[in-house]
């Protein structure tokens, strides 16, 4: 192989071309070089990065926050789960819906209320491990896992297996007799509220700083 | 390789490739028999197999147990195995990382002019223990049943003691089956094995009464049955009959 | 009108001069005018694209000697893959990527109403086991023989790209019928690509357009099956089969070399 390495000196004087003047280094060939290598970069981006951005936009749209109705208040005991199912996104159906795990907030399981929102405990069925379809079983008082294995106790604080986290929870209020769930949240093992994270990522540590909040969904503000 | 070696590579292969055979038709007609063979093989597999659809997706299901395809058998299962929470995102894709990496590297780390696999021992017991590792994970993420049923069949002596004690057993079976025991405990295939112990030969080493005391009164972190041998006995009697029996 | 005769344009030199009909010449019979005929369009073809020596080049090729069935496997990866793709551009012609229903209810009109729908279904998902099974069994060939080693480390490179970019296929191939298994795979995959560290809830908002699975989750699922991986593979497989050919393929490493070639050898050592 030749050696590539041996330079000559970037001026065209001492490269002793004709017409060559003192401190000049743009030669012709070296313009015509630039300007291809720059209109080809200009419009090859001209498609690609339109592209790009039309398919990552979804990453900075917000998710609208909405609330829907699950029932009178009078459904849901305070000891035990009623399974309810509701929209998580419009537009496609059943394939958009999700179960939810509730009951009636009880003082002696949760602590004392904190807001509006917390009268009513909501679980989703997504493990936090990897997002399969947890269940609730009433004899063991779990939430347990058909995949790799979770299991979550009577809060959804996670008992065994890979979960990284307790299990995720929805907003809930009451209007007009009606308790109405809202957007999802993400809890720590000490059930305090975060953003939505993906299942998967943890929320202990140094967990919530390596898994960022996403600017398409978020918690509501000072809750 | 140093540049000795890779010439003397380069004239090897020249003399080999002199005394060869053209492409066309002597590599060709292997192929096109082989590949004759991969479309009998195909076809086979779709007129016997088919490609029956599964029941239509429902994000409300609480009941499925989502397998993937057998392909990813060995990535499932090293996900199931990999149990600490910290570990997580070493399973999910730190060690497929790792391993695309070291694949793509291969030619780098590997410099030796040694080609005959006998004489390559690290290089060729590293792919033996690769694919033997694949292939026992694929095979144990194939086996795994759903936690929310046991398989193993009714064992004679249950039998043998009259239809309606085979009934308590069977309806203890479906107790033990859907209050998540298999969550911590392991039945012949089915259920994690940890961090409860093997269940699959129980009655071995307790006696009934002390199954029943172990349900009522668990270490933790297992959930007690008190609640359930109070509000529902006979469906408690039935669990620690079934257990009873495991042995 | 007198006939007119155009005089015969001059031919360049090196060029044979048509031979005169001779009487006994014997006539040609249609069968000898279509081969003539068929020789002429590949000439044709030949004159302006010069092809024919690329492919002499790529054909009569040698191979090494001792060259034995192992060496099919790539060539049946391939294959396996001409027919995935074909079988996939006609499943594409009924599939409908609507979450809402439609993907699902198409492959049940696929499977239950079209002619040979059911089985080119089939081929089609058994077609992919069989790749993934021919396609490691390839790359355990490669590895076994040293394949990998000089000159052919780039190819390794390009295989380990293709392998992954295989296992990618039947990875967004299983959501498209949209049953139980497709769905639950597809979130658990997402997920995984979730738990990256610091990029992951980007990538797998990304990769489902949104927070949650959504009205266009799927299409992006069927835009990335259908184009941009096999775009992508059959790239890859052009200059696989280019460096192969230019490198030339192995000869098993057990290969004896031929008797007067390693009289040379010890005459050098």
């Amino acid at each position: 192989m030749p050696d590539r390495r041996i330079t000559k000196s970037k001026y065209t004087a001492d490269r002793g071309m004709p017409g060559a003047f003192d401190g000049e280094t743009v030669t012709r060939r070296r313009f015509m070089t630039g300007t291809a290598h720059t209109a080809g970069a200009i419009s090859a981006s001209a498609f690609l990065l339109p592209a790009l951005g039309f398919a990552m936009g979804p990453i900075f749209e917000k998710k609208e926050e909405s609330w829907q109705d699950v029932g009178p208040v009078a459904d849901f005991p305070d000891d035990n789960y009623v399974p309810k199912t509701i929209t998580i996104s419009s537009g496609i159906g059943e394939v958009g819906k999700s179960t939810v795990y509730m009951r009636k907030h009880n003082d002696a399981i949760d602590g004392k209320r904190k807001d509006e929102y917390d009268g009513f405990v909501a679980i989703s069925t997504r493990c936090m491990h990897l997002g399969c379809p947890v269940s609730y079983k009433s004899a063991a008082q779990r939430f347990i896992c058909p995949c790799h294995g979770g299991v979550y106790d009577f809060v959804g604080r996670v008992d065994g297996g890979p979960p990284v986290r307790p299990l995720d929870r929805f907003y809930t209020r009451i209007r007009n007799g009606q308790v109405q769930i809202g957007p999802r949240f993400s809890v720590n093992q000490e059930l305090r509220r975060f953003s939505p994270r993906d299942p998967g990522e943890a929320l202990d540590g140094i967990g919530q700083y390596l898994y960022p909040s996403r600017p398409s969904i978020r918690k509501i503000p000072n809750t | 390789m140093n540049q000795r070696e890779k010439e003397q590579y380069l004239r090897e292969y020249m003399a080999l490739k002199s005394a060869g055979k053209p492409f066309f038709p002597y590599a060709v007609a292997k192929d096109s028999l082989m590949a004759c063979v991969v479309m009998a093989a195909i076809i086979t597999m779709s007129l016997v197999l088919g490609a029956e659809l599964g029941p239509k997706a429902d994000p409300t299901t609480t009941t499925y147990t989502p397998r993937p395809e057998w392909y990813f058998f060995f990535l499932f299962e090293l996900l199931r195995v990999i149990k600490p929470a910290e570990l997580v995102p070493l399973a999910t894709i730190g060690v497929p990382t790792i391993c695309m990496i070291l694949l793509f590297l291969l030619p780098f780390y590997d410099r030796g002019p040694e080609r005959r696999p006998e004489r390559r021992p690290i290089a060729t017991a590293t792919g033996i223990f690769v694919i033997a590792a694949m292939g026992f994970l694929t095979y144990k993420g194939a086996e795994s049943g759903p936690p929310t049923q046991i398989d193993m069949p009714t064992p004679k002596a249950v039998i043998a003691q009259g239809p309606q004690f085979t009934a308590l057993y069977e309806k203890g079976r479906q107790v033990v089956a859907q209050s998540g025991c298999e969550a911590c405990h392991k039945f012949g295939d089915n259920g994690n094995d940890g961090p409860g112990p093997q269940l699959t030969h129980i009655a071995k080493n307790l006696p009934r009464q002390a199954i029943a005391r172990t349900l009522v009164n668990p270490t933790a972190p297992m959930p007690s049955f008190q609640a359930l041998q109070q509000k529902d006995p006979a469906k408690f009697n039935a669990m620690v009959t079934f257990l009873s029996q495991l042995k | 009108m007198p006939k007119l005769k155009l005089p015969a344009p001059p031919l360049p030199p090196g060029f044979p001069k048509p031979a005169p009909k001779r009487p006994g010449t014997p006539k040609q019979k249609p069968l000898d005018v279509a081969a003539e005929a068929g020789m002429s369009v590949v000439d044709w073809v030949d004159e302006r694209t010069s092809l024919s020596g690329g492919a002499r080049w790529m054909m009569f090729r040698k191979v090494p000697k001792g060259t034995n069935w192992f060496y099919t496997l790539g060539s049946a990866t391939m294959f396996a893959f001409l027919s995935q793709a074909v079988t996939g551009v006609f499943l594409a012609m009924y599939y409908r990527p609507d979450a809402g229903g439609g993907a699902y209810e198409s492959m049940r009109h696929v499977n239950d109403d079209v002619f040979l729908g059911e089985f080119v279904h089939g081929m089609h998902k058994w077609g992919s086991s069989v790749m993934v099974i021919l396609i490691f069994l390839h790359m355990a060939r490669t590895f076994f023989f040293g394949a990998y080693k000089y000159p052919r480390e780039l190819n390794w490179i390009i295989g380990v790209a293709l392998l992954i970019l295989t296992m990618a296929m039947s990875f967004t191939g299983y959501l498209l019928p949209f049953d139980q298994r497709s769905y639950w795979a597809t979130i658990v995959g997402v997920n995984i690509n979730g738990t990256g560290p610091l990029v992951g809830p980007y990538l797998s908002d990304f990769l489902r357009a949104g927070p949650e699975f959504g009205a266009t989750t799927l299409s992006r699922f069927y835009a990335i099956h259908m184009m941009l991986i096999p775009g992508i593979i059959g790239a890859l497989i052009g200059f696989h089969l280019y460096l192969v050919a230019k490198l030339g393929t192995t000869a098993p490493p057990w290969q004896k070399l031929p008797e007067q070639y390693r009289q040379v050898e010890e005459e050098r050592a």
